[in-house]
Parts: structure tokens; sequence; C-alpha cells
């Protein structure tokens, strides 16, 4: 077996002008595509579509080749042993929950709107990922709104996921994820929400991507802290 | 099953290559001891390794333990079935949880060793003093800080205890949000300090601070600014010429001989052999959960409830410092950006003291946070999807700020480790079920905290606040700290390890982790398990190696 340490890095960074399908077939593409551009819509800004959530989500369930790319972002690591076992297995799971969440977008569009999920209209659209949501469209932030899901775990796995949270979370990580994976096109993700993400990930690795000018620049610890001037703070 | 050929005894066989394990390593290595280490997961190399990748390091399982490898389940009551959870997980790799971390490095106070003392007997909770106090660990606080790396403000802290040592490296510069913290809390009267952290900010050691990449609180660390034993203990251990380190080693079981002392340990090799490594003495160091799994894996006639648990203590009085805090939004026009400092900026131990009238006992040591990155920020409530969604990130995602702690949980004995009936690792072995119901103190206490950190948030000007309180006494599990399962203290009769974390039961065993911790402190732990594993290192070193025994005076006013 090969050591975690040593696995080699195999494929390439996904091309981001490609267009191939590695998973979905063609409809089920398009239905993805037009389901994420309704999780993260365009609007004066790039939506999941232009920063192609899709792509992102046929690479990643399109066998173990997508899951973790090399640190330098050259390509993706060739797994092997109980781990690649392990994610066999989760894209195996995960690639039958968005097979069977088309065909059950497309039942419950025909149901209610007598066509095909991907030709609704955005509305008739939202209408049927709301009721797979089992709960109301999120309304806007608000003064008096209510906490939801009360605690925030550091990591975030998927495995296990229904279609309609597996879809919000992988829109969420095509959107906003590094581009070698095939989302966050353009870094359209980054550019929408004022994250200075970094050109390459070779450039996290050596020093040369760096947010410290976004530190505050000009302080003086005693100013801040009353406690170094001899005063206050108890 | 193959069998390896068997290697030659060695003097001391580590389990665990982690924050404790290495750092024993690397004092025992250096007393010219003979060691061999053991890590169930890889041996990473952080600068080839290691990138700002945040799909690969915090959605999916580069570091973190896969739950369908290493499952573990929970349960709040003792009829549930218990349900396989990522709860207090921790990466199984050479460097264990220092390589994930953001590093918080801040001491314990002379409080947390004297629970008991202080408090006398809690209904529905174990509390226990420790059979050492600050002033034992002081100096070994001082040795990890400055052999380890780190970076903090002398003099900063208003409550701070006696140190013997200033810190080596000065700290990070604020953050926006550390700034607004500093100034709300100079509003309220509030004593706010840099959080201790484990880094270094100048040339320290050979290691150069190059990586202010904010891509640190769950990645590795490719430059080696951040402190991780994997770049630190584990290398100078080596250097030595006394450490052979086995990555990839999966120890199945401790092994004993017919005198019911520990005589190795049987573990499983990369290769899938089995494979039996004699020691002349065995130290557990796989984190509170997976060394009490391990030693009730170990059944034998001499150990019939598991390895040194005459006491039946082992996997009980287990604490993991769930993590509660209020998020702030904020809607004026100064951005306070997420992703500097990730996850630690300014600190206060201001509210770590009891104070009665608050209606609990213990407290929090608080701190100041950003909220997270492009994927993962969060907050409780953010829509999920649709319009609402991508405004609420486009709004808040630069303006929005958290104020938490790790709870100071009190130690209950029902609240345990033990082997799940039914669910099996990818090894085929019972995996660790965590049984855990909040003690009321407990529910108590995150309450006021939480409520106090909002009140600091609105003085910092949050347009919205949104408080996390320990809902229902269900704890998620949503730190990797973890602590008890193996206590230390003098009684065999109630506690399994003695003052040096040696078993009580079985002499040339000791537990170095967290595990032995009696009380979980309110301070993140990793300082803690590091100092005392320096400490209790030094003692195999300077005495047990050497056929000789010392006690430690114990204070009077122990009552355990």
């Amino acid at each position: 077996m090969t050591s975690m340490a040593d696995w080699p890095v195999v494929l390439a960074p996904v091309d981001p002008d490609s267009e191939d399908r590695l998973f979905f077939t063609e409809h089920e593409w398009d239905t993805i595509d037009a389901a994420t551009a309704r999780i993260i819509p365009t609007d004066h800004h790039p939506g999941a579509r232009e920063a192609r959530a899709v792509r992102f989500i046929d690479r990643y369930l399109s066998g173990i080749g997508h899951v973790y790319a090399a640190a330098d972002g050259s390509g993706f690591l060739g797994m092997s042993g109980k781990l690649a076992d392990a994610w066999r297995g989760r894209i195996a799971d995960l690639g039958e929950t968005y097979r069977q969440g088309v065909r059950d977008l497309d039942a419950n569009a025909h149901r209610r709107f007598g066509a095909d999920f991907v030709s609704l209209c955005d509305e008739d659209q939202d209408a049927v990922l709301e009721q797979m949501s089992g709960a109301p469209k999120p309304a806007p932030v608000a003064l008096t709104s209510d906490g939801g899901n009360p605690t925030i775990q550091v990591y975030a796995f998927d495995d296990g996921l229904d279609f309609f949270d597996a879809l919000v979370t992988h829109t969420r990580q095509g959107f906003y994820g590094d581009p070698v994976y095939g989302g966050n096109h353009d870094r359209a993700g980054w550019t929408v929400i004022g994250f200075p993400g970094p050109e390459s990930l070779k450039d996290t690795m050596d020093g040369t991507y760096s947010v410290r000018e976004y530190y505050v620049q000009d302080y003086d610890w005693r100013d801040l802290i009353p406690h170094l001037r001899g005063e206050g703070g108890s | 099953m193959q069998y390896a050929r068997k290697p030659d005894p060695v003097d001391v066989l580590i389990v665990g290559m982690g924050a404790s394990g290495a750092t024993a390593a690397k004092v025992l290595c250096e007393a010219g001891l003979k060691v061999v280490g053991l890590d169930r997961g890889p041996w990473l190399r952080s600068r080839e390794h290691f990138s700002g990748d945040e799909i690969k390091f915090l959605n999916r399982t580069y570091l973190w333990s896969d739950p369908r490898v290493n499952p573990r389940t929970v349960r709040t009551e003792e009829n549930e079935t218990a349900v396989p959870t990522p709860f207090s997980m921790v990466p199984q790799m050479v460097g264990g949880g220092t390589v994930h971390w953001a590093g918080w490095l801040p001491r314990p106070r002379p409080s947390d060793f004297r629970m008991r003392t202080l408090h006398g007997d809690i209904e529905g909770a174990s509390l226990a003093d420790w059979p050492i106090g600050y002033d034992d660990l002081e100096p070994y606080l001082s040795k990890v800080e400055w052999a380890f790396g780190c970076a903090g403000l002398d003099g900063a802290d208003a409550h701070e205890p006696y140190r013997s040592r200033p810190y080596p490296t000065p700290p990070l510069p604020p953050t926006r949000a550390g700034k607004r913290f500093y100034k709300a809390c100079e509003k309220l009267g509030i004593n706010a300090m840099p959080i201790p952290q484990a880094i270094v900010t100048k040339p320290y050691q050979g290691r150069t601070p190059s990586n202010w990449t904010s891509f640190w609180n769950g990645y590795g660390d490719p430059s080696g600014m951040r402190s991780s034993t994997l770049d630190t203990f584990v290398p100078e251990a080596l250097a030595t010429g006394n450490l052979e380190l086995r990555p990839e080693s999966y120890v199945r079981e401790v092994t004993v001989g017919p005198d019911g002392r520990a005589r190795g340990v049987l573990y499983i090799d990369a290769d899938g052999r089995e494979v039996e490594q004699e020691a002349a003495l065995v130290l557990l160091c796989l984190g509170a959960v997976e060394s009490a799994r391990l030693m009730l894996l170990s059944k034998s006639r001499q150990h019939p409830d598991g390895l040194a648990n005459s006491s039946g203590q082992v996997g009980r009085n287990a604490t993991f410092h769930e993590y509660l805090f209020a998020v702030g939004l904020f809607n004026d026009a100064e951005p306070l950006y997420g992703f500097p400092g990730n996850y630690i900026s300014g600190g206060s131990f201001q509210f770590y003291e009891t104070d009665h009238d608050r209606g609990h006992i213990g407290g929090a040591l608080i701190g100041a946070s950003h909220v997270g990155q492009p994927i993962n920020w969060n907050f409780p409530g953010r829509p999920r999807w649709g319009g609402a969604a991508k405004d609420a990130d486009r709004d808040f995602y630069n303006h929005a700020m958290k104020i938490g702690h790790t709870l100071h949980d009190m130690p209950v004995e029902s609240n345990r480790v033990d082997l799940d009936p039914d669910v099996k690792d990818a090894w085929g072995l019972p995996v660790a079920r965590i049984t855990h119901k909040a003690h009321p103190n407990d529910i108590r206490l995150a309450k006021w905290q939480v409520d106090k950190n909002v009140e600091i948030l609105e003085a910092a000007g949050a347009w919205k606040t949104i408080p996390v309180y320990l809902e229902r006494g269900r704890a998620s599990g949503n730190t990797c700290h973890q602590h008890g399962t193996v206590r230390m203290g003098t009684d065999p009769a109630t506690t399994v390890l003695n003052e040096w974390c040696q078993a009580h039961d079985v002499d040339n065993l000791y537990v170095l982790d967290g595990a032995s911790f009696p009380t979980a402190t309110g301070v993140n732990p990793t300082l803690t398990i590091m100092a005392n594993a320096w400490r209790c290192a030094e003692y195999i070193a300077d005495f047990h190696a050497k056929g000789r025994t010392a006690r430690l005076p114990q204070p009077a006013t122990s009552s355990n």
C-alpha cells in the first residue's frame, strides 16, 4: 500500500474552459446546473452558474480522482488504502443521491407544473426546491429573525447528506472553493464577497500569498489595552 | 492475518505521536533512551503536503479522521443506542492535533488544579483536585513555550499567574475584529489581551514567520511558522538518533505478561501485517478518547475489565469543552475582514474565576475571532439558499465577528468512553462510544458567558447579535479538546494514574495525554498536556528508567 505521504499526483487541475461531463448525463448536468443557479442565483454579480458549480459537482462525483487536489494545485492525489475505500463508498453513495435527486426534481416539477425541472421558470423552480427542502424559502437576515442551526463545526463533512442538503453544500463549495476543483470560475465567488483569495494553491505554500495588509497596520498595544498603561480594565 | 518478524524490544514504546507523544519522545530521546514511536496515521511533510485549500482541509478528510475509517458513536442517555457522529475528532497522524490547530496556547490557572478544595461536592459532578498544582507545572509551561515557539504580549493579562519567563516572541498584529473587541472591552472595563498562540512572529530557532495566508485553523502550515510537534519535537527527537518512528501502525492491544505488567503492543502495520513490539515501558498518548478505548480493548486474564482498570474508572469523567459563542453582525461601513487571524485574536481572562453571584462555579477564557472562511463561515440562522443567502454572504462576510469560549465542563462519572457493542472501525475493532450529558453547571455557565459575550458585541457596535447556548445540555463535540477518562490522583480506588501519570495497577504503563486531567480546566488544553507530558517524561528519564521512584508531596488541603 502506498502511504498517504506518498500518494502520487495524478490527473491535472480542472481545465477552466472544459465543458466535458465525467459523471452526469446531459439531462442531469442541465438539471443540476439549473438547481445550483437557484441556490446561489445570478444578480448584479455572478452566481453558481457562472462559477461552474455544476462542473465542480460533476468532477467530485466522477470517482475518487478529484477528491484531494495536490497541495500546490498541480493535479489531484491518487489515493490508496483504507481512505480510498472509504471515499469510493462515500462518492458512490453521493452519486446515487444526486441521480435520485434529479429524478425527484423532475417528478415534483411534472406533478406541480407539468414539465421537467430544467424547463421551469425561476419562481417555479424555487417552489420545487422549497418543497424538497422541507422549509420555507429563506428570507433575508433581519434584526428580529430567529437563529437556526445552533452550533458550528470547524469541519463540515458531506457524508450521508440528503439531496437538498448535498446540493446546497456542494453549490457553496463550487462557488467559494479553490478554482483547481473546477468551480469558482474566474474567482467569481471570492469576488462577490470580497475575499482576496490566492492566485494559486502554490502561492499559499511559499509565502507569495499574504493577507498581512488586512491586519491593523498602525497600532500601539498601550492604546488598545489600558492595563499596559497601568490603568483601568481591572 | 500475516505476521511480521518480531522486532527487538526497546526501552520505551510511545503509542500516538501527537502533542503529548512527541513531547515525551523529545525528552526521553534527548535523555538517551531508545524509543519507538507508533502512530495510526500518516507522517506527512509540511512543506510538501500543506496549502490553503479550504475544500481539502475543512470539508473533506485530509487531516480529519475519516468517519468511515475511524467512526465514533455518541449518545446522551444510558438507554439510547449511540449514533455514529464525528464527536471531538482529532487528526490521527504524526503531530496529531497540533498539525491542524489555530494554536491557542493559554496557561491554566492555579484554581484549575483545586476545584474540589475550592468548591467541595457539587451534586452530580465528580470534582477532584489534581495531584499536582500550578507551581509543579509552571517550569514545564515555560519549557514548552520556549522549545515549541509561542507568541504573546508580556504584561497584558491582568489576571496572569506567576510565570518564570516572558513570551519568546511578540503577538501578531491586532485584526480589525480584534481592535473592535479591545475597544469594547475598554468601554466595559474588561481587561483584554492577545491570546497566547503557538506561532513564531520573528525568526526563531531556524523558523521564519512567512505564512500570512490565514489558512490556519484546520489547515496544516507549510511554512513552519505555526508550532506543531510534526515540525519541532518530532525532528528534534529524530536528530538524537534514538527515535524510530513508524507511521500508519495501528495499535490494537497493549499486551501484558503473566505478572500483569505491560509487555508491549500488537499493531497492524501499513501492509496489514500484525507485529508485536515489546518494550520495557509503554506510554499511551492517543488522546483521551482513544487512549481509554485502547485500554478497554486490552482485556486479559490479569486485567479482565481492561488494562489498569481495577478501579473501574477507565473511560469515566470525560470532559469535552463544547465551544459556545455569540456572533455579531455589523452594518457600518468599516469592514472587519473575517480572514486574517483566523480564529485567534483578542481574549480575556476577566471572567475565568468563580464568582458565586453568577449562579455557577468556574468561568471562561473568552476569545474574539472571525466567523470563518468563504465556504464554511456561518452563523445560526444564515439563510441557506436563494437571494437571501447570497445577500447574507455579500453583506456580512466581511462584517461579522464572534466572541466565544470553550466550556469548562464539570466532570460527571457517567460521562464516559466505552466500547460500542455494534459499530466497528475499518480494522474490525469496536469503536469508542461516548455517553455525554451536560451537568447543570455547564448550562448555567454557558448561558451567563454567552450573554456577556453578547454585551461585549453590542458595545463593539454590532447591529445584530446571535447567541449560541448549550441547548438542551447536548454537546455537539465541536472542539478537539478531550480530557478525563484516565484520571490521575493519589487513591488507586478512585483514580487510574498517580501524579506521574503512571498507572496504579501497571507500573510500566503511563498515559500522558489529556486523559489524565482530573478536571477539564477552562483553557485550551494542549499547552497543559504538553507541559505535563514533559514533566512526566522527565520523571521517567530521571527516576523510572534508573530503577528509582519518587513521590510528589501533596498539599494538606487536597481531599483526593
